[in-house]
């Protein structure tokens, strides 16, 4: 994962870089929001790419969660109008407001608990599956049985700690006025590679 | 790469998935009957793990974007960010 992880950081920067270049804006000079959602969209992109890169030993195959993600990401860069909104988010990220599915589905584990026929808990199941489908990129896919629905989620949530851990890192490195911040910072990315 | 029936998952794979999923979740979240978990509340809190994974990128995203205004502009910290992003 260490390497991911590098690989991830890379890619991060890498990303930006090209984002700002293409936006013929300068990351100071963009608003707060505009910006997050610059870093936001790349990383998504960058443990894409970099989950790309790597073997698929953990599923015995390639995952479906970065293509699904690299997709979206290309399809809303054509769509992209300069310095607008990153499009991906919407497909790659979850939906946070399913506060009404939460109460829906509090409300029939209760009634669920108390009948607790095989049927019902097969319909649970079910339910919980849609769910699991919208919060991972590529998920709603026809072609994504439940089996592989359940692969992709162990993949792609170990990736996603990863991605956690590495926007942690740099948030930490960055806000740091040491010197150890700027050797993690060149330590992980030159600038003549590429 | 076949494995099992496709649509439907086996119980088997539902187990082995259980077991996996467990080691991955916070251990916050893991049960004290832990093999009383059905496969209905382990997908729920995965789902629920994930949002919370989201939520934390978002956050990340937000705090960096937040340093990188706050940054001076003439700071040396400042000038090796955008060095990179260059």
């Amino acid at each position: 994962m260490a390497a991911f992880k590098q690989d991830l950081f890379r890619n991060l920067l890498l990303g930006l870089r090209a984002r700002t270049t293409e936006a013929a804006c300068p990351f100071d000079a963009m608003s707060l929001q505009e910006r997050k959602r610059a870093i936001k969209c790349s990383a998504d992109v960058a443990m894409a790419a970099a989950r790309r890169g790597v073997a698929g030993a953990a599923i015995g195959g390639r995952a479906r969660w970065p293509k699904a993600i690299l997709a979206a990401a290309a399809a809303s860069s054509s769509s992209h109008s300069p310095g607008g909104t990153c499009k991906v988010r919407k497909s790659a990220c979850c939906k946070r407001r399913v506060a009404r599915r939460r109460v829906d589905a509090k409300r029939t584990i209760r009634g669920y608990a108390a009948a607790a026929s095989c049927d019902v808990a097969r319909r649970l199941v079910r339910r919980r599956t849609m769910a699991l489908r919208k919060v991972i990129p590529g998920g709603s896919a026809a072609a994504m049985d439940e089996a592989a629905l359940l692969r992709e989620t162990m993949d792609y949530v170990v990736h996603l700690r990863a991605q956690v851990d590495v926007l942690r890192a740099v948030s930490a490195a960055v806000q740091r006025s040491t010197f150890l911040g700027y050797i993690f910072v060149l330590h992980f990315v030159d600038p003549m590679k590429d | 790469m076949s494995s099992g029936r496709r649509g439907r998952i086996s119980d088997d794979e539902i187990n082995e998935f259980i077991s996996k999923l467990q080691a991955l979740l916070p251990e916050s979240s893991r049960r004290r009957n832990a093999s009383r978990s059905s496969a209905s509340k382990l997908l729920k809190e995965t789902c629920a793990y994930i949002k919370s994974l989201h939520r934390e990128v978002d956050d990340l995203s937000e705090r960096l974007s937040g340093l990188m205004s706050t940054m001076d502009n003439d700071s040396p910290q400042a000038e090796i960010i955008r060095s990179l992003l260059r």
